[in-house]
């Protein structure tokens, strides 16, 4: 019986590149690496134009709070350095870099000297830093603070290759092709954070990675696979936790709260590679797909290579693409820029020509069918939240849970009206916020 | 550096970029679309769920027409144009974009006239087809928005023409020797079953002519077999769950089992209940409306328990013989407290169902 939980539901699968091997993209002539590309504070550049950089070479560094450095993806000169409205609407510096093409490999990058049963936490949770690895999931938290969170209070490790987003394989050809590297990194986050147990999450319709890992850990006692059914969202932290240990995340509590920690599987491979060669995270793997790409295909892309050079190395266009998405077609988000960069966090480019994926008449109106009801899996009524939200009842749209809200989208999906129920969620979710922060403002006694 | 990560094929590149066509390359647009996600949906419109339905009433409703006669078909095609077109005019009317082609007037037309005996003058289904559309469904906002079931308060609207609305055309003698009725003047008010069970007797129609649909009521409702198998296929198309028929129909059962009207003979007074008036059109087609039962699972049994305790109140105490109709629009007007009060336990939630 494979795990599971209470809603979602069964999209169209779209895993085109599920039989692409993952095929590394020739270094492009020009990257564009953001500086910010997580929660936290955003890297100050220590690189100015006109520097030449090397591959590995740190280029930004955080200097207090939460925050990972960034590092040059190829070897060449910063052009410039630009500020731009980065994919969650804030202005983010961008540090451009021209490509010399002799591949310079930066001098300060080497393994780990110390053998892993020598290694303290402390150790563990500086080296991901300096590798700027966050999680390369979609959420993008950095993970030597969610290691660090983690210590003394998890019993636990789950590794997420639940991949329920349609089109993207990324963890899936990286399971088949380099299982090796994710089992390593579970073995460093085993030991940095001193639990004995970790599981390999990984959806049913992906049989051949499960057997392969199965395979790899037969003789291990601490790290085992467990196999997921195959429905979205089951890849959202919330579900996976349930799903394997029975137990609900409360409301506004985090897996740690819970004794678990989650990791993605890429993640893992990142940290492994991280002591074996002493790489910082540079480059990951991307599905591009989408109906407007000639070959669709796994692409290992150094970070800020933009969806052009991509697109070219997959055969270019054979149609004009309307949307660029950034991650999955479930929960990714629109761009609006055509040199929109590859970042950590960037599982997947998909480029989709005018009406795709949407129905062939207009939204129409909520028929009350209470699909939304059965498929979400916070177990919320979305469809009163976004009837709630239309006519401004922030009150009673928090009443029905809208805090609760994962934006999974799975109500829009299925919702034959066409309502994009998830959307007037965010809106309520927002508003919500911005009122509760004017509130506490007025409430605070003046000084 | 990056090649530590063992990619064994080589980059392909393509051929397809050195053939011929790459001259006239596809570029990129000047400008993308920016909507939130999700980026796809499921291709499931309003029309295929209405659709579904009419589908899931065609059995039925053919069998109407065989029983009572092709005057059936005319009452179904007058009453689905007449809530048709004053859907259109009624949008037209209000600035509100048209939107026939979803086919929910369709279905009501056809739910209409399927709870309508066939003998009923042609102005009635138009009428009808008025009051459902115009008056319930589009002056409280159209689609989702009508707060009791259109056709049901259009078939209750015109009990104005009692007379009109009880004829039941029997299916006469026998059912072999079935005369479809044309003209008005050829009926012959016939008892239905129900009228008997009101009285506490068992009807003089056998079991299986009940199930089969050999008997006297609206053109719509006599096959329980068919209505079922309709049903049926509404649940395997998951356009309806089962909470509001069973529920519905369960409590009828038991209710009937437990306190018969005809002494000593429970099991088959309730096999009579179930399969007479229209139970099975009101709890797989009419209960389940949408837009007038509630969205939450405990809700829809609640819902359907409330329509069957009504409904054998009515047939036990009312003047009506049947209770049907009147039990599925008073628990339509609890549609809004049901659900709030049913409202799901959120995931991580406490189990008072609050944050």
């Amino acid at each position: 019986m494979a795990y599971t939980f209470r809603g979602g539901i069964h999209v169209e699968e779209y895993k085109n590149t599920r039989n692409s091997r993952v095929e590394t993209l020739p270094a492009p002539a020009k990257v564009s690496i953001p500086l910010s590309q997580h929660i936290g504070a955003s890297a100050a550049a220590i690189v100015k134009k006109g520097d030449a950089v090397t591959v590995g070479q740190k280029i930004g560094e955080v200097s207090g709070g939460l925050g990972c450095p960034v590092h040059s993806s190829i070897s060449g000169t910063v052009t410039e350095i630009v500020k731009k409205t980065a994919q969650t609407g804030m202005q983010v510096e961008y540090v451009v870099i021209q490509n010399d093409f002799k591949d310079t490999p930066c001098p300060d990058i080497r393994p780990v000297s110390k053998k892993l049963t020598e290694i303290t936490a402390d150790e563990v949770i500086e080296i991901v830093r300096e590798a700027g690895i966050s999680g390369m999931g979609g959420a993008a938290f950095p993970t030597y603070a969610k290691i660090q969170s983690a210590l003394g209070k998890v019993d636990k490790i789950i590794v997420n290759c639940a991949e329920c987003e349609p089109f993207i394989t990324a963890n899936h050809r990286l399971l088949l092709e380099q299982p090796a590297a994710v089992i390593n990194g579970i073995k460093i986050l085993l030991k940095a954070l001193g639990v004995r147990t970790a599981y390999i999450a990984v959806e049913d319709n992906k049989m051949d990675a499960i057997e392969k890992l199965e395979e790899m850990t037969e003789t291990s006692k601490m790290i085992s696979v467990k196999v997921m059914k195959t429905k979205y969202p089951q890849g959202d932290e919330r579900q996976l936790v349930y799903a394997i240990t029975g137990t609900e995340i409360p409301t506004g509590k985090l897996p740690a709260d819970v004794g678990c920690v989650i990791f993605n599987a890429e993640t893992c491979a990142a940290i492994y590679r991280a002591f074996a060669y002493g790489t910082p995270l540079i480059s990951r793997i991307v599905t591009v797909d989408g109906d407007c790409v000639k070959r669709p295909r796994n692409v290992l892309a150094p970070i800020g290579t933009c969806v052009g050079d991509l697109v070219e190395f997959c055969g270019g266009l054979i149609r004009t693409p309307k949307k660029i998405i950034n991650g999955g077609p479930m929960m990714g988000a629109a761009q609006w820029d055509t040199e929109m960069p590859v970042t950590k966090s960037t599982s997947a480019v998909l480029l989709f020509s005018e009406g795709f994926g949407k129905k062939d008449v207009p939204a129409q109106a909520c028929i009350r069918c209470g699909k939304c009801v059965r498929n979400c899996p916070m177990h919320l009524m979305p469809m009163y939240i976004a009837q709630f939200t239309k006519i401004h009842d922030l009150k009673r749209a928090e009443e029905y849970g809208a805090m609760s809200c994962v934006e999974c989208g799975s109500c829009s999906y299925n919702c034959p009206g066409g309502v994009e129920i998830v959307q007037h969620i965010r809106v309520a979710k927002a508003a919500i916020k911005a009122e509760k922060t004017r509130l506490a403002s007025l409430n605070k006694p003046e000084n | 550096m990056d090649n530590k990560i063992e990619t064994s094929a080589a980059p392909v590149m393509d051929a397809a970029s050195e053939s011929p066509d790459a001259g006239r390359k596809i570029k990129m647009p000047e400008i993308l679309t920016v909507s939130p996600s999700p980026h796809i949906v499921s291709p499931d419109t309003t029309a295929t769920v209405m659709f579904d339905v009419i589908l899931a009433l065609l059995p039925a409703f053919l069998w109407g027409v065989y029983v009572f006669g092709i005057r059936a078909l005319a009452v179904m095609a007058v009453s689905v144009a007449a809530c048709v077109g004053f859907e259109a005019a009624a949008q037209f009317l209000l600035h509100r974009p048209v939107t026939i082609r979803d086919l929910s007037a369709v279905v009501t037309g056809l739910l209409l006239a399927m709870n309508l005996p066939v003998s009923v003058p042609l102005w009635m289904p138009v009428v009808g087809g008025f009051f459902a559309i115009v008056v319930v469904k589009q002056l409280f906002g159209g689609i989702g928005c009508n707060f009791v079931n259109p056709a049901l308060a259009a078939r209750v609207f015109l009990f104005s023409w009692a007379s009109e609305m009880t004829a039941f055309s029997a299916d006469g003698e026998k059912v072999t020797s079935l005369a479809p009725v044309l003209a008005e003047g050829d009926i012959v008010a016939s008892a239905t079953p129900l009228a008997s069970l009101k009285t506490g007797e068992i009807p003089p129609e056998t079991i299986i002519d009940m199930v089969l649909g050999y008997k006297a009521g609206c053109i719509g409702e006599v096959s329980a077999l068919l209505l079922l198998a309709g049903g049926i296929f509404l649940l395997v198309q998951r356009v309806i769950t089962w909470h509001i028929p069973v529920a519905y129909i369960g409590t009828v059962a038991l209710m009937t089992f437990l306190f018969p009207k005809s002494a000593g003979m429970p099991v088959e007074f309730m096999l009579y209940e179930l399969l007479a008036g229209g139970l099975m059109l009101g709890a797989f087609f009419m209960a389940t409306d949408y837009a007038t039962s509630p969205v939450t699972p405990v809700g829809r049994l609640i819902f359907g328990m409330g329509c069957g305790l009504l409904t054998v109140l009515i047939r036990y105490f009312g003047a009506y013989p049947e209770g049907v109709s009147f039990s599925i629009l008073v628990m339509n007007l609890l549609v809004w407290y049901i659900d709030k009060a049913t409202m799901p336990r959120r995931f991580g939630g406490k189990s008072d169902g609050k944050k």
